[in-house]
This record gives C-alpha cells, sequence and structure tokens, in this order.
C-alpha cells in the first residue's frame, strides 16, 4: 500500500511538473485526461515556475530553506487582524444575485468536470473569475512535497491561476506563510487586504493583492485547499454576494478536486495496468514462441479442440498418430469424437465433465481410431483455454510402444510361471522317484538275501543235501534280513512323518490364492474354470506352508488332469473352504471329470496309479501330510461332479491329535 | 559243476554276499565276495574260468564305472550285474558296454545262476582261444627269421621258384625251409597252415 502511495506522488509530480501555464487566451493543455501530464516538451517545463523562482530570488527565503521557517512567522510581519476586513462583506452593499449567470456557470462546471476533469481546476479558475469579476483567481491546494495533493501537507500548490496572476501558475507558497494557511486553521472564509504585509514572501508578486477572497474546501470533512479571487485596485471590492457565490464554488472544488484525484489515481492504475499488459505481451510472446517450438517439435501430440467435438488443429506427431493429415484437420472431416471408439465415449464424457469444473482434465488412458480403423492406445491430457470457454488444447502421448513393454512382461511373467509349475511338477517327481529308488534299494537288499538264502535251502532240500546246521544258520540269516527289511520300512515311514515341521498359524484361504496362482498357466493352459467359495471368516489352521501348499497344489494337478481327459464337457475346478460341524476348517476341490469309479478304494494305495506316467505316490503322501497336522484326507465321488478331495484340518488352538 | 572256476561277487551288502555265495554253493560254484570294486582289483587275476556278479550301487566306483575301468586295463572277465533299482537307460549302458546279464534285485534264483553259468562258459571259451593263439605264436616264434619270411610269402600264395628268386637262393633250399617249417607249426596242409598263420599275423595278408 505504501508503495503504491508512492508510486502515486512520483507519477504526479510528473502530471503536474508537466502542466502547462493556463492562460486566459491560450488553453495549450492537452485536451485528453489520460495524456495530460505525461508527454510535455521539455520546454515547456521549463517555463513552469519561472515567475515563483523570480519570486524566491527575491526572497530571503527560498523553498528549499522552508522547513526552517514554517514553524515561526517570519519578522515584522503584520497581525492576522490587521490584514483582515471580513465583518465589511456584510457591511457593504451587495449586487443583486444573478443566478442565471450562475447557473450557467455551474452547468459549464458541471459539464467540464465530465468532459474534461483534468482542466476542471482551470474552469473552475476562470468561473471564479468571470462571476466575481475579480483580476485574479485561482487554487490552492495542500500538497506533501509541493506537487502532490495531500490533507497532511506542509505547502500550498497553485494547480490553476486565472487573470492578472496567472503568470504565476504552478508556484506556491509553504502551509503557514500565506494566507491560505490562515483560512485554514479558521476553518472559514476569510476577505483580506494587502496581505502582502503579513506575508512578506509575497511581497515581491505583482502586482498586489488590493483584496482577496478566500474560501476553503473540504473533502471528508478535512481542509485541503482553497479557492480565492484578488482584485489588484479598488474599482471593485467583494461583498456578500461574491461570499455566497464563492462558498457555492468552494463546494465545487470540493468534488472536482475528488474527480481530479480520481482521475490521478486512474491515470496511475492505468499507467500500471499497460505496463502490466505490456509485460504480459513480452511474455505471451516469448511462451508462444516457446510453445510454438514444444508444437513443432513434435515430441508429443498437441491437439486444439472445441467441446463440441472438434479438431481444430494439431501438430504432425498427433496427425501420426491417427494417420491423418493436415488437409484433412483443415475440411473439419476429423472430429475427436469420431475417433474415440464406442467404448471410451463414457470416459470421454467424464473428461468433459471434469474439463467444465475444472478447466482442466487429468491424464487418462484411452483410444483412438486411426484412419485405416486400426487402434491405437493414446495418454491424453487437457486443459480448456479459458475457464467456461469452449475450445482447448490437450497433448496425446502414443502408448504403443508401453503396451508392447508391458505384453512382452507379461508374457515374461506367464512364461516364469510356467516354468515354475513345471519346476512344481518336477521337483515332485524327482523327490517321489528319489524316495521311491532309495526305497527299493533299501528294501531290497534284505529281500534278495532272503530270497537267495531260501532259494538255496529249496536246491539242497531237493538234492536232499541239506545238513541241520546250514539250515539252521541259512534261516537265522532269513530272519534276520526280513526283520531289517521292516526296519527299512519303519524308517522311512519316521522319515516321512518327521521330515519338515515348520508349523506357524495360517490362513487357509490365503494358501488356496497362492496354489491357484501357481497353477494358473495350467488352469488357462487347459481352459479350467475355477470357482472359489472361500468362508470369509476362517480360523487360522497350524501348518507347514510348503507342505499344505503341495497337498493343495497336488490336488490342483490332479483335478486338471483328470478334466483334461474327457474333451467335450465344461471343465470346472471348484475349491470350497468352511468351517464343518466339527469345527475344523474342510477344504473341498472339485472337479467335473468322470469321477473316481470303482478306484476310489485304491487311490491312497501308493503306487497306484491311473496316469501314464504317474508315480501312485501324490495321494499317498497328501494324505500322510495331512494327517501328521492332525487332519484327514479323503476322495468321493459326486453325482453332478467328478470327483471331491476332501480334507480337514483342526482350527489353531486346538491341539492336534 | 565239472572243471574248476570262481565266481567274484562284488557288493556292499554282507547279507546278499553271503547269501549270494551260499546259492552258487548249491551248484558247486565255488565264490569269493569282495565289498567294493577297489579290494576286488586288489586280488590278483585268477588263472581259471571266473566271472563278476556286480552290484550297480556300490560306495566308491559305481558298477558301471567299474566295468568301463576293467575294459582300459584290459581285464576280460564276464559281468552279470545285480542291482536294487534298475532303469532301462542303466541297463542298456551296460549291456552295450559287454555285460553278460543284468538282473534286478530281488531276482530268481534260476535266473543269477543261469547267467553265471554262461558267463564262466564264455569266460572257458576265450581262455581257450587265448591259450591256442599263445600256442601258434609260441610256435611260429621257434622258427629261424629265414623261414619266417619263406612262410609269410607261401601264405601270401607265392610258388617256391618265385620266392627262390624273390629271396636269391635256389628253389631246392626254399622246398627244405618250407617242409621244416611246416613241421614246427605242426600243420599237416598248406590250409591248415595259412589259418594258423592268419591268427598269429593278422597283418600278414595285407603285407602281402
Amino acid at each position: 500500500m505504501e508503495r503504491q502511495i508512492n508510486a502515486a506522488y512520483r507519477i504526479n509530480c510528473i502530471a503536474v511538473s508537466g502542466q502547462p501555464q493556463y492562460g486566459k487566451k491560450e488553453p495549450c493543455y492537452p485536451k485528453t485526461n489520460l495524456d495530460c501530464g505525461i508527454r510535455i516538451p521539455p520546454n515547456m517545463r521549463s517555463t513552469i515556475g519561472i515567475p515563483f523562482r523570480e519570486v524566491k530570488m527575491s526572497e530571503p527565503t527560498t523553498l528549499q530553506n522552508d522547513v526552517s521557517l514554517k514553524d515561526s512567522v517570519p519578522e515584522g510581519g503584520a497581525s492576522l487582524e490587521s490584514i483582515l476586513c471580513t465583518e465589511e462583506l456584510l457591511r457593504r452593499p451587495s449586487r443583486p444575485p444573478d443566478y442565471e449567470k450562475e447557473n450557467r456557470a455551474l452547468v459549464r462546471l458541471v459539464s467540464a468536470l465530465a468532459d474534461s476533469p483534468s482542466t476542471i481546476f482551470h474552469t473552475l479558475a476562470e468561473t471564479i473569475e468571470d462571476i466575481t469579476q475579480c483580476d485574479s483567481a485561482g487554487l490552492s491546494l495542500l500538497t506533501r512535497d509541493g506537487k502532490t495533493p495531500h490533507v497532511d501537507g506542509q505547502r500550498f500548490y497553485w494547480p490553476a491561476i486565472c487573470g492578472m496572476w496567472g503568470p504565476h501558475v504552478g508556484g506556491g507558497t509553504p502551509r503557514n506563510f500565506g494566507p491560505c494557511g490562515d483560512v485554514l486553521d479558521h476553518n472559514r472564509t476569510l476577505l483580506f487586504t494587502h496581505f502582502e504585509r503579513r506575508y512578506p514572501y509575497l511581497m515581491p508578486v505583482s502586482p498586489a493583492a488590493e483584496e482577496c477572497l478566500l474560501v476553503p474546501f473540504y473533502v471528508d470533512g478535512k481542509a485541503v485547499g482553497t479557492i480565492w479571487g484578488i482584485m489588484h485596485s479598488n474599482r471593485r471590492k467583494f461583498d456578500a454576494e461574491d461570499d455566497r457565490v464563492m462558498a457555492s464554488l468552494g463546494k465545487f472544488a470540493s468534488s472536482a478536486y475528488q474527480a481530479w484525484m480520481h482521475i490521478e489515481e486512474l491515470k496511475i492504475e492505468v499507467a500500471d495496468r499497460e505496463k502490466a499488459e505490456a509485460e504480459v505481451r513480452q511474455l505471451a510472446s516469448g511462451l508462444e514462441a516457446r510453445i510454438r517450438r514444444l508444437v513443432e517439435a513434435n515430441v508429443v501430440g498437441i491437439v486444439m479442440w472445441n467441446l463440441e467435438g472438434a479438431i481444430t488443429g494439431a501438430n504432425e506427431a498427433f496427425l501420426h498418430m491417427v494417420q491423418y493429415d493436415q488437409d484433412d484437420i483443415a475440411s473439419g472431416r476429423v472430429r475427436w469424437k469420431d475417433l474415440t471408439p464406442a467404448e471410451w465415449r463414457n470416459r470421454d464424457e467424464q473428461a468433459i465433465a471434469e474439463i467444465k469444473g475444472s478447466s482442466i482434465f487429468r491424464p487418462f488412458e484411452k483410444e483412438y481410431l486411426r484412419k485405416d480403423g486400426t487402434r491405437v492406445p493414446v495418454l491424453l491430457g487437457g486443459a480448456l483455454f479459458e475457464s467456461g470457454g469452449n475450445d482447448g488444447v490437450a497433448f496425446v502421448l502414443d502408448l504403443t510402444e508401453q503396451r508392447r513393454a508391458q505384453k512382452d512382461l507379461q508374457q515374461a511373467q506367464q512364461s516364469l510361471y510356467t516354468t515354475q509349475v513345471e519346476l512344481a511338477r518336477v521337483s515332485r517327481l524327482t523327490t517321489m522317484g528319489e524316495l521311491a529308488a532309495s526305497i527299493a534299494h533299501e528294501v531290497n537288499q534284505p529281500l534278495t538275501a532272503v530270497t537267495n538264502n531260501a532259494s538255496a535251502c529249496l536246491r539242497l532240500l531237493t538234492d536232499r543235501n541239506l545238513e541241520p546246521e546250514v539250515l539252521r544258520r541259512a534261516l537265522e540269516e532269513i530272519v534276520a534280513d526280513g526283520t531289517r527289511a521292516s526296519a527299512v520300512i519303519a524308517r522311512i515311514r519316521r522319515f516321512i512323518k518327521k521330515a519338515p515341521a515348520e508349523t506357524i498359524e495360517l490362513d487357509v484361504n490365503e494358501v488356496i490364492d497362492s496354489v491357484l496362482a501357481l497353477a494358473g498357466h495350467e488352469l488357462h493352459k487347459n481352459e479350467v474354470l475355477v470357482e472359489c467359495q472361500l468362508a470369509k471368516t476362517l480360523p487360522l489352521v497350524r501348518a507347514d506352508r510348503i507342505q499344505l501348499q503341495q497337498v493343495l497344489l497336488n490336488l490342483v494337478m490332479n483335478s486338471i488332469e483328470a478334466m483334461t481327459g474327457a474333451t467335450n464337457q465344461t471343465r470346472v475346478l471348484s475349491v470350497e473352504s468352511r468351517i464343518n460341524e466339527s469345527g475344523d476348517v474342510l477344504v473341498e476341490v472339485r472337479d467335473s471329470g468322470t469321477g473316481l469309479g470303482s478306484e476310489a478304494d485304491r487311490l491312497f494305495t501308493p503306487f497306484f496309479t491311473t496316469k501314464a506316467n504317474g508315480m501312485g505316490m501324490g495321494l499317498p503322501i497328501s494324505r500322510s501330510l495331512i494327517e501328521s497336522h492332525g487332519g484327514r484326507l479323503w476322495a468321493t465321488t459326486d453325482l453332478l461332479h467328478g470327483a471331491v478331495f476332501s480334507f480337514t484340518l483342526p482350527a489353531a488352538g486346538e491341539s492336534p491329535s | 559243476m565239472t572243471t574248476a572256476s570262481l565266481v567274484f561277487v562284488v557288493d556292499d551288502d554282507p547279507s546278499v554276499r553271503s547269501s549270494l555265495k551260499f546259492l552258487l554253493s548249491t551248484v558247486g560254484l565255488q565264490a569269493e565276495a569282495f565289498e567294493s570294486a577297489d579290494s576286488f582289483l586288489c586280488r590278483k587275476p585268477a588263472d581259471i574260468p571266473s566271472c563278476l556278479v556286480l552290484d550297480v550301487r556300490l560306495p566308491g566306483l559305481s558298477g558301471l564305472d567299474f566295468q568301463r575301468e576293467l575294459a582300459t586295463r584290459n581285464v576280460c572277465i564276464p559281468i552279470v550285474f545285480i542291482t536294487g533299482h534298475g532303469d532301462i537307460p542303466t541297463s542298456v549302458r551296460a549291456m552295450k558296454a559287454g555285460a553278460v546279464e543284468f538282473l534286478t534285485k530281488p531276482f530268481r534264483d534260476q535266473e543269477l545262476l543261469d547267467a553265471v553259468r554262461l558267463a564262466l562258459d564264455r569266460d572257458r571259451a576265450r581262455r581257450k582261444h587265448d591259450k591256442e593263439l599263445a600256442d601258434l605264436r609260441q610256435r611260429f616264434d621257434s622258427l629261424t627269421a629265414r623261414e619266417q619270411e619263406v612262410v609269410t610269402m607261401v601264405v601270401a600264395g607265392m610258388l617256391n621258384k618265385q620266392i627262390a628268386a624273390e629271396l636269391g637262393t635256389a628253389e631246392s633250399t626254399v622246398k627244405v625251409q618250407r617242409s621244416r617249417a611246416m613241421e614246427k607249426m605242426q600243420a599237416a596242409s598248406l590250409a591248415e597252415l595259412i589259418k594258423m598263420i592268419e591268427k598269429v599275423k593278422p597283418s600278414s595278408k595285407a603285407a602281402s
């Protein structure tokens, strides 16, 4: 605020100092308000204040020194009373009021105020001179620094003078060294006679003032200046009618002052605005160049459009994306609404709704139809040129490459899944194969010895050559080897049962999800539809995650294999989890295969298999794993579906058997 | 069993070893058992018909590696493989490398005895063949250098006259040397001599 005021003073300073001399016959001031004071030729400026400078030179005090003088009346000054004759106004014979002239003058003033407020002070001075028939007439305004009007100013400035003192326009006096200061102090109209007797400051100003009628005027109750008329001779004296008219003109002066101040403020505002506009223009031309660079660089597609669906402009990058050319755009044939495939229209509507609210729409991905009907995936973001307007601009990024990369990534992930599933399968088989080999070897050794010994005995018996001692030793070995074989079996069973025991509390549903994800590719490849019915609130179970995953994966893979045997039916794998009547967690894996038939009983027999390359160990091992967790695993045939494999696991907290 | 023979058993399982020895003894076969390939290699080779009953899975050198090792050492002993967990690729490899039989434990007694008998027969035949060859070589070595030259030329189909011209001697001299060589080689006819020389010097034909 303070800064703005200072700026206002600065501008005013120029304006006022540039004001031309107001001569009666030479109205050489500019006609338009805005031009006033800005473009004054230097030579004109040099003429301003010359009379006043003459005054200064003959004066012991100077304008520059007035600060030191402002608080005291110079020596030799006459008393105020001695130069006042205000009361005489009432005693003098008064001329009759000339209302017609007065009205004309007021109309002239009002129209001048409306038409050319910047010269209103001059018009006012002329009016005073005209109506009061005085020799000189003018205004004094309180200013802060001699130029800028201000209520609390310490100098009077004469913005307009007509008549004989006309040459003194632009001059002034310190606040306390002229009649104006006394008028403001007394706060009423005063009539002076030869005021130079009290104010030596004015002594050199010629011609001398015989009488001077001074009327204060106010803005918001504070005196801001005076209007005055001067008689330089005794040819006429001011009377009561002059007092009345001047009071009336004083009120007008107040309005004129405010209007003028307003104009000055406007000038400042206009100047500021012009400056700002110039800056904006300059900025805009720089910005425009940069924006044009962005558009023409064709690093992104840029398209200009309106809400009706038209495309009003586009750069080459955009045209390349949609395979149209500039002629298509120019013809108006290409509309963004038509470029948008039907299923993306709703998304466009959302963006339009968004842009109507906030003037922009956030980037989103969609597709455009190319000229040849193929589609191009894009990222689109844009804005209206003006809030509430109809036209806007958007950037368009071609996402084809990105999509391709995404697809590659997906394929890579898919093949990774495939590999994982294969790996799980192979390791399952390998582990079981090695286990089987180990079992075979361990068991076959004693078995071989038993067979050999028994066979040898039989041979000797046939030859009637079997000595009791030989037989006894052979039988002992047979018993020892038989015992050893069963010990091997027992050890393997113990090993299987003991193997991993990293049990934690876990959510069966979460394990089901992970297994279905792991088998996702197999399911997809074999066109198996998965239906999950998982209980939302399931108690946790205490189990080994890997083992549980193995069991579930085994059941799921079995189901897939069972269903791929049958070609002409819908393949549905349904996995269900719930709490059974015993409070255990029950999981059912159901397939739409041909069911189990008469083989149901033998499923859990080791090495029984219905598959060409099956080991026959999956289900026995799965059952043993579930049982080691205190649960049960069994198979049934569903009437509607194929086989159902179910297992239970005790809820955590209950002690597993 | 008739002539003296010996069966070597290599198996890491003592029960299997002793039961095999017992089984073989019922048909009069003498057996020696070893717990590893290395311990068998430490024994000096038998000079009577013998065979090897070898477990595929052994500590240290495996049965198949051992078979290869014996071949590189030029030890020609027929092998009967026995295994606790037979698979087709292993058995194919073993048979291609010259195994007599590949039996999966537990095997029927007759299968093993038949395989062992076959193996011993093969070894006996090989030994007989080797012995004949050694005899012939000994006889051939007893010929003088000139007699060996003459015999080689005779086998190549040259007439006495041609041989004499070749060697720069009289035909009568060649006749004497030829009949002496026939005598030393114990050959009754020219045809027999030719067979003998082919066995001793397989490359003699190429020399002609």
